[in-house]
């Protein structure tokens, strides 16, 4: 009776760079995923943190929803923060990400959005924005060592 | 033989793993900030809403490092609270090495005192 260990072990040294390749591809898949997920939370945070401050005289005379006068401009800060967390992570800054991203309020409602045709019932602020974020692994395998992230969030008063 | 290709199965297992326990502390943390936002910062229920949400994901609150900071945070400011994790890597016969996992998140504080 023959052996085929012989063959086998042939076969699998002669797979061996697919299977490293493979294998490295699914590793950096899946901190890419974790990244996208990260980011998606920074403008989640951001867009709630925008929509949390109500402007209180309107809530006071009207009992409405207001939103606050500075909203895009507190979304953009606390995307900004968020971004700070996974800094090293980033192709870019922080800063910059956040000054590139797309921030949009819509007080008066019911509105749509022009960009994601999402319809809003209530003050709502979005963010739109396009991540650079490293992919180093990609890179030894000869794609590109950055990997954009779009992320779309969106927060409404109430 | 079984020494190239368990690693690599072991590999995707173990990175799998430790990634869905890091997307898990960082729902976490992101929920964990907001809290924090509506307490004005550290406080002992958030310490408990923080080890019963870890515990709900898989993850034993013995071994997270929690950080908060501001501890007390004024009314519009950021508060970021960070959950650490201590994980493990063992990939057989390459080797077994401990991971720390970090998940943070910045809210507003939203208590006006």
């Amino acid at each position: 009776m023959r052996s085929d260990g012989g063959s086998a072990a042939v076969t699998v040294i002669v797979l061996l760079p697919l299977l490293l390749v493979v294998t490295t591809g699914v590793l950096q898949l899946g901190a890419l995923r974790v990244l996208a997920s990260r980011v998606a939370t920074a403008a989640d945070l951001a867009t709630l943190a925008a929509v949390d401050d109500q402007d209180e005289a309107e809530l006071v005379r009207s009992g409405g929803f207001r939103l606050a006068p500075d909203a895009t401009a507190v979304a953009r800060r606390f995307f900004a923060l968020n971004l700070a967390t996974l800094a090293d992570e980033l192709a870019t800054s922080p800063d910059a990400a956040a000054a590139d991203a797309d921030v949009a309020a819509f007080p008066n409602v019911p509105a749509l959005d022009p960009l994601t045709g999402w319809r809003y019932e209530r003050p709502t602020v979005r963010i739109a924005a396009a991540v650079p974020v490293r992919t180093p692994a990609f890179g030894t395998l000869l794609l590109p060592r950055t990997t954009v992230v779009n992320v779309r969030a969106a927060s409404a008063a109430r | 033989m079984v020494v190239i290709l368990v690693p690599l199965l072991f590999g995707v297992i173990e990175f799998g793993w430790l990634y869905q326990r890091w997307l898990a502390a960082e729902s976490v943390a992101a929920h964990a900030a907001r809290y924090a936002g509506e307490l004005g910062g550290d406080d002992p229920a958030l310490r408990v809403y923080i080890a019963r949400e870890l515990g709900a994901v898989g993850i034993d609150p013995a071994r997270v490092t929690i950080e908060v900071v501001p501890a007390r945070v004024g009314w519009r400011e950021p508060i970021r609270v960070s959950v650490r994790s201590q994980e493990r890597v063992d990939l057989p016969f390459l080797f077994s090495a401990p991971i720390a996992i970090t998940a943070t998140a910045v809210a507003r504080g939203e208590l006006a005192r």
